[in-house]
């Protein structure tokens, strides 16, 4: 999985951060700690040497135990001397053993070393020809100041690590603000919304994209302001026109009688196809507003109450069976669904004969029945197409507007609902609509 | 009995073949082809029923609507070419009693505008219901016993809500009765109605207590 911009921006931020300032840790550790330690050996040093004086005056006195006692500067300090006599030492005890023979046979010297687990510099310096002093110096203080210095380099580079990443994460987020505003924006234009605009920005880097997205906004608006007012306009010039045809046509079949032979056939062949022709430019008016969502109107309704009410408008005399069932929808197109329906098997079976509503656990069921000759399978979803016509049975006195089923087709799938063909036992065909159906109380 | 019917379209061909047309389902048409000569008509002749084509030159069909139901409740029925929910909304909330859209039939037209101008039987006593008392033999209403001015199809709504004493009364019910005419329940028609109907007999149309709405089944009155 890729990581997201602003994801990469942040480690990125954090990582080079990091980089950065471990390095410069590092060169501060090495620095500090050098020069910490070369500080601390030259003044060991300089201590031993001032004892070396005064070991060597008193070497063979007495009270050379108390001066070497005297002289050692803690409980963690030693100062041995070794003579070919033997040997005398002073503060925490060390054999000569622990230390490195190089450094004990060929004095002057230094050295750090480690003598039980403990860091010191060990100086050696000759007394007196023979005998060797050595001195250590405990190093367990600047050790501790050594452990303080890296803890706070430490922290520090962590601190820095995670402050880079916030910013990354701040910045990041600064920057495609915009982006975000955009797809915003963008998301509710595709949802229906097309008045949505990115506000004005005042970053020339955005000002530009902010401009062409609210230009191209605009443009997709007045295109689709211009689309319904074509299709109104449409609408209307071919509605007017009709209105007379259908009117004058129907004065005319009244006065068929009077219109004898090839006068009056040819009144028949206009009339009914002036009456066809005005249903087709409605139904083709009413599918290309389908996809429009300004007068989808869902409601919650009692399906097999609506459909007993259509079916009660001119279909009386159809059996049904029907069951309680609510679902959500648009009354004037589920009224439409079923009327086409009722029609579509008057027009091609001779009329539904059974009719049933009910709910099928989550969907509500409509089926038209009826027994005529059937939709053969290849047909079946075909007949759901705009225009198709074609259907078996159908001669041509097909008096439809060829777009019925496609209404129903695309009121059923506004009601996210399904609708199809089957056959029917012994004969027919079956037309099931399926909605989904309410089924909480 | 000859219904006088006054056609305001601004359409001549259209004029003429609905004319034509309703001659022939029994009805005299006098013509109007434009909103003012509609208006000036109607103010010295008769009419049973007018209907206002939406879209006139000068004056508009809207206004013509809105001026004639200031003047009375003469039963308006707004014929359009535009189906948009909005334009048949707004004819239906400046007075009209019903519309149609185009391209109609005059037979359909014919079957409306007889339903608008049956007059029920006048078999029904006075009906109370809260401070509103309805007469029906007299077509008044007097709410806390000032008169109501309702359309008739309001009067008739009213009469068929409270007819039900109380009981639900289905949108397909209403829509049968009150327009008696079989055809598949326009929700619009019937909302805008009982909307109107509410402003004038409610005391507060955004909270009724008189007409009720039964979510999913219909309307009833108050009890």
């Amino acid at each position: 999985m890729r990581l997201t911009l602003r994801c990469r921006v942040t480690l990125s931020f954090g990582f080079g951060l990091l980089v950065v300032t471990s390095v410069l840790a590092i060169a501060t550790w090495n620095l500090a700690s050098g020069y910490m330690l070369r500080q601390r050996e030259v003044s060991a040093t300089r201590q031993a040497e001032v004892n070396v004086r005064l070991v060597e005056r008193s070497l063979s006195s007495p009270g050379l135990d108390e001066l070497l006692t005297g002289l050692t500067t803690g409980p963690d300090s030693s100062i041995l001397v070794l003579s070919p006599a033997g040997m005398v030492t002073a503060g925490r005890a060390v054999e000569p053993s622990q230390l490195p023979p190089d450094l004990v046979r060929h004095p002057p010297g230094q050295e750090r070393i480690t003598v039980d687990g403990r860091p010191v510099i060990a100086v050696t310096r000759r007394v007196a020809g023979d005998a060797v002093y050595v001195e250590l110096f405990p190093l367990q203080q600047l050790d501790r100041t050594f452990g303080f210095l890296g803890g706070v380099l430490i922290a520090g580079t962590i601190a820095s690590a995670l402050l880079g990443a916030a910013l990354g994460s701040w910045a990041s987020k600064r920057a495609l603000k915009p982006l975000a505003e955009l797809s915003s924006a963008a998301g509710r234009i595709a949802g229906g919304d097309l008045g949505a605009r990115l506000p004005d920005q005042d970053d020339p880097d955005l000002a530009a994209l902010a401009a062409k997205f609210n230009s191209t906004a605009h443009a997709l608006e007045q295109r689709a302001l211009r689309d319904a007012r074509f299709a109104s306009d449409v609408s209307h010039e071919l509605r007017s026109p009709l209105t007379t045809m259908v009117n004058a046509g129907a004065v005319l079949r009244r006065r068929r009688e009077h219109l004898p032979g090839t006068a009056g056939t040819a009144l028949e062949l206009l009339t009914s196809e002036v009456d066809r022709f005005a249903r087709m430019v409605v139904d083709l008016l009413e599918i290309s507003r389908a996809d429009q969502t300004d007068d989808y109107e869902p409601e919650e309704l009692e399906l097999s109450a609506l459909v007993r009410n259509v079916i009660a408008t001119r279909w009386r005399a159809v059996p049904v069976s029907a069951t309680p069932v609510r679902v959500r929808g648009d009354r004037r197109r589920l009224d439409r669904v079923l009327a086409n329906l009722m029609e579509n098997a008057e027009r091609h079976a001779g009329g539904a004969i059974f009719v049933a509503v009910r709910q099928d656990g989550e969907v509500a069921r409509v089926e038209v029945e009826d027994d005529g000759p059937g939709v053969p399978e290849a047909l079946r979803e075909q007949i759901f197409e705009r225009f198709a016509r074609g259907r078996p049975g159908s001669r041509g006195d097909d008096t439809g507007s060829g777009l019925g089923l496609a209404l129903v087709r695309e009121h059923v799938h506004r009601h996210r609902g399904r609708v199809w063909v089957e056959d029917r036992f012994p004969r027919g065909a079956r037309f099931v609509v399926e909605l989904p159906a309410i089924t909480k109380s | 009995m000859c219904v006088q019917v006054l056609l305001v379209e601004d359409d001549e061909r259209i004029r003429q073949a609905l004319s034509l047309a309703l001659s022939d389902e029994d009805f005299t048409v006098d013509e109007a082809g434009s909103g003012e000569e509609a208006l000036r008509r109607l103010e010295t002749e008769r009419f049973d029923v007018v209907l206002v084509d939406l879209t006139l030159p000068g004056i508009d069909g809207l206004e013509v609507v809105r001026t004639l139901r200031s003047r009375g409740d003469l039963p308006i029925i707004v014929v359009t070419a535009r189906t948009d929910a909005h334009d048949v909304i707004a004819g239906l909330e400046a007075g009209a009693d019903d519309y149609v859209t185009k391209p109609l039939m005059a037979s359909v037209l014919a079957a409306r505008i007889r339903a608008l101008l049956r007059r029920r039987g006048p078999t029904r006593d006075t009906v109370r219901i809260g401070d509103l008392e309805i007469r029906p033999q007299e077509g008044l209403v007097h709410r806390a016993g000032e008169r109501v001015h309702l359309t008739r199809t309001e009067f008739r709504l009213l009469l068929e809500l409270a007819g039900a004493g109380g009981r639900i009364v289905t949108r397909e019910q209403l829509l049968q009765k009150v327009w008696g005419y079989d055809y598949f329940g326009d929700t619009r028609l019937l909302d805008v109605h009982i909307r109107r109907l509410r402003r004038k007999v409610e005391a507060n149309p955004d909270d009724p207590v008189l007409v009720l709405t039964v979510r999913g089944a219909g309307y009833r009155i108050r009890s």
